[in-house]
């Protein structure tokens, strides 16, 4: 085997074309056996792991629009089912009245928080859609647990949204099965509770706490909250009782602004 | 001959191939990196390594169509080969050489895989395809040789700002 490697040694750049021209023939001269071959070989060495690689970063793509979709849908199906809750109270209590005003019609809008301005608890955000997109003053936000604030100031590509959590913002809320009305406030020392209601009110933990409606700024029947403890001392005019928002502030992320709501 | 780096870079002509190439398009440009790596191996590296290289090259950039496997390794080797013998015998100090002999290559490869996958359109794919893709090779290619040759570096970079 000596006089091999000598002639390979001296003669290692004729060997090289040589085989390299080889090769080339075998590829050239065989396209359905040689050809196949090399093709399979470097695609399920180079280009494969490439390609999973890529259909993954798109499969995940796809998860994620997928998830907005479907979020924005359970968003949709959650303010669905809670006006047709509404609705459902409403028809037991006025079923001998005939002809009911249609349920109102809302078109969600999806956004996204850029800043949220915290002071213990979150009490605004700042979202990335504005006027440009039919953002106003006023119109509600939301997410799928229930009601999440208002629209507090609007820019052209950017909104202020006031939190529930905000001291400021009060909201008129409605016990859903005993249909009485107060004001839900919030505050740092109580968290949230809910005001006004008479020391007689038949209310109990775990009661739901929606939207009443009154105020012409919030549209009836979005959960807001649940009741976490009802009591009253002797001789006291008013009820105190705690509440816990269906939305955990902490986490929210995906918003929705409800625009429309005209009757 | 180390192997390895030769091997990663085939990796990294793939990779180019599969996720890069369509995402780096600029107007139906794209940049030929096969032709840029072996410019550079033919330039700095030996006779051998470069033969190789682009028979590799070849056979992966033909694997994507087999048809076109033979002259996808003819388009490589033989003006690799060409620009590796201009390169040990002539003065190739300054960067515009360089460019001059990468768009020579550049173009015989793009205008051969052309004639050979639409002879009748050929014309309009020189002025539509073929030169912004040469034109923009070749700036990437100047950026690689001035990096090579340490006119740019990180620290001149960071000096920047």
């Amino acid at each position: 085997m000596t006089w091999f490697s000598t002639i390979f040694q001296k003669n290692r750049r004729f060997v090289s074309y040589g085989l390299a021209i080889i090769l080339f023939l075998m590829i050239a001269l065989s396209p359905r056996v040689v050809r196949p071959l090399m093709g399979n070989v470097c695609s399920s060495l180079f280009f494969y792991p490439f390609s999973e690689l890529k259909d993954y970063v798109l499969e995940l793509q796809h998860v994620a629009r997928e998830n907005r979709t479907l979020s924005k849908q359970l968003t949709e199906a959650s303010l669905q089912l809670d006006l047709l809750a509404e609705a459902k109270r409403e028809n037991q209590r006025l079923r001998e009245v005939i002809g009911f005003e249609p349920p109102e019609s809302f078109r969600l809008v999806p956004v996204k928080i850029v800043t949220l301005y915290q002071n213990i608890y979150p009490v605004a955000a700042v979202i990335n859609k504005g006027n440009r997109e039919a953002i106003r003053i006023d119109q509600p936000v939301i997410n799928r647990f229930g009601l999440v604030g208002k629209i507090r100031e609007v820019m052209p590509d950017f909104a202020t949204v006031t939190l529930l959590t905000d001291p400021s913002n009060a909201v008129s809320g409605r016990v859903a099965e005993t249909r009485e009305i107060g004001i839900i406030r919030f505050s740092s020392d109580k968290g949230m509770y809910l005001d006004n209601l008479p020391a007689d009110s038949d209310i109990k933990p775990k009661d739901l706490i929606i939207s009443s409606g009154l105020g012409g700024v919030y549209p009836s029947g979005l959960s807001v909250a649940i009741v976490d403890s009802a009591m009253a001392n002797r001789g006291d005019i008013l009820k105190t009782v705690y509440l816990k928002p269906t939305v955990d502030f902490f986490k929210i992320d995906e918003l929705y602004v409800l625009i429309g709501g005209e009757k | 001959m180390k192997i390895i780096p030769y091997i990663l870079y085939l990796f990294f002509l793939a990779l180019h191939l599969i996720i890069t190439k369509d995402i780096i398009v600029i107007y139906g440009a794209g940049i030929d990196m096969a032709v840029l790596i072996i410019t550079l191996i033919a330039l700095y590296k030996s006779e051998t390594t470069t033969l190789w290289f682009a028979v590799c090259a070849g056979i992966i950039l033909g694997s994507v169509r087999l048809d076109l496997m033979t002259w996808e390794i003819l388009a490589l080797v033989i003006p690799a080969l060409i620009v590796h013998q201009v390169g040990t015998r002539i003065n190739l100090e300054s960067v515009t050489s360089r460019l001059i002999l990468m768009a020579g290559f550049l173009l015989i490869h793009q205008s051969i895989i052309a004639l050979v996958i639409s002879g009748s359109d050929f014309l309009t794919l020189i002025y539509r395809t073929i030169l912004p893709g040469a034109v923009y090779t070749l700036i990437i290619g100047g950026i690689a040789f001035q990096i090579l040759d340490g006119r740019i570096t990180w620290k001149k970079i960071k000096a920047l700002f």
